[in-house]
């Protein structure tokens, strides 16, 4: 099995869209202004890396009971740009990494 | 009564989801607003040149809405006003007599070819039913936000109404008082940007057949 093959069985990890309101993000910014923010979901059950593989079989054979060693999670390895408002008191704020661009088994 | 309407948050609403402009706005924004130093606010000609890029590369269906949107309360005409953040981009400590920033803008090639398209396409009339001797609203729309970012920045002048001028004024112009009130006339006493501004805002921006 090539590493090729082992990503395209995690391809449960994708990018979603949801549109929002900049105070829906609790940031605690007060504004009317809204935005689209895009975030990574999904599982990543199937092993990307050799690491992963001997996690998987480590774990199946109960050799690793007392760490809790953690799968890969599906997260952003790219954000979007950055993102820039006004709030209601008429001052301008610039979010950054706020929102994913590209999503990965890591 | 119903929420009101605010064209000009409806305007940002729309340009944070349209990719270009909100990478380009959110790219003026940043450059206006970075504090450079403890005496210098922000640096004024990276300032200008990101808003230049936004106004030249963004569709004017998103920035005509931000800069001409129609307001009907303080709070949409303060954040009109706000739209080029004036804090860096527009105002100074003192306001100079017009012929200052006039003289700068015929020293730089880009200004002096903006301001010669914004005289030829905002020139007023009085014999035309437009108020424009080119009968163009969207091409003195245009020529207008295309000197945003330059020596003769114009803004809103107050959040109350839609009179617009460069950051000047004509006291102690000494014998140059006519040649000083003929260019920030154009901005302050200007029956065509006027109507080409209304114009927009109530959609009556189609040119005369």
């Amino acid at each position: 099995r090539t590493i090729k093959d082992r990503k395209r069985k995690n391809k449960g990890c994708v990018l979603r869209e949801i549109h929002l309101n900049v105070t829906d993000l609790g940031l605690g910014y007060e504004t009317k202004e809204e935005l689209k923010f895009r975030y990574c979901s999904g599982s990543c059950n199937n092993p990307e890396t050799t690491y992963d593989q001997i996690l998987k079989n480590l774990t199946i054979k109960k050799r690793l009971v007392n760490d809790k060693v953690k799968q890969a999670c599906c997260r952003p390895t790219a954000f979007d740009d950055d993102l820039s408002f006004l709030d209601d008191n008429l001052v301008y704020h610039t979010l950054k990494k706020h929102s994913a661009k590209k999503c990965g088994c890591v | 009564e119903v929420t009101q309407v605010n064209r000009c948050l409806d305007a940002a609403k729309a340009c944070n989801v349209d990719e270009a402009c909100q990478k380009l706005r959110t790219d003026y924004v940043s450059q206006c607003i970075r504090h450079v130093s403890r005496t210098e606010q922000c640096n004024r000609s990276k300032c200008h040149k990101a808003l230049r890029k936004f106004f030249d590369r963004v569709p004017a269906e998103y920035t005509n809405e931000l800069l001409f949107c129609p307001c009907e309360d303080t709070a949409c005409a303060e954040r009109r006003r706000q739209t080029i953040v004036p804090a860096c981009s527009y105002e100074s400590k003192e306001k100079p007599n017009c012929l200052t920033p006039l003289e700068s803008c015929k020293g730089n090639n880009i200004c002096r070819s903006r301001f010669a398209e914004f005289q030829y396409n905002c020139q007023p009339s009085l014999q035309s039913t437009t108020g424009c001797t080119r009968e163009n609203y969207a091409a003195c729309l245009l020529a207008y936000t295309g000197i945003i970012g330059s020596a003769i920045t114009p803004n809103y002048v107050d959040n109350s109404s839609s009179s617009v001028s460069p950051w000047c004024t004509c006291n102690t112009s000494g014998n140059r008082q006519e040649e000083c009130e003929n260019f920030l006339h154009l901005f302050t006493k200007n029956i065509c940007l006027q109507n080409a501004i209304h114009a927009f805002g109530n959609g009556t921006n189609l040119n005369p057949v």
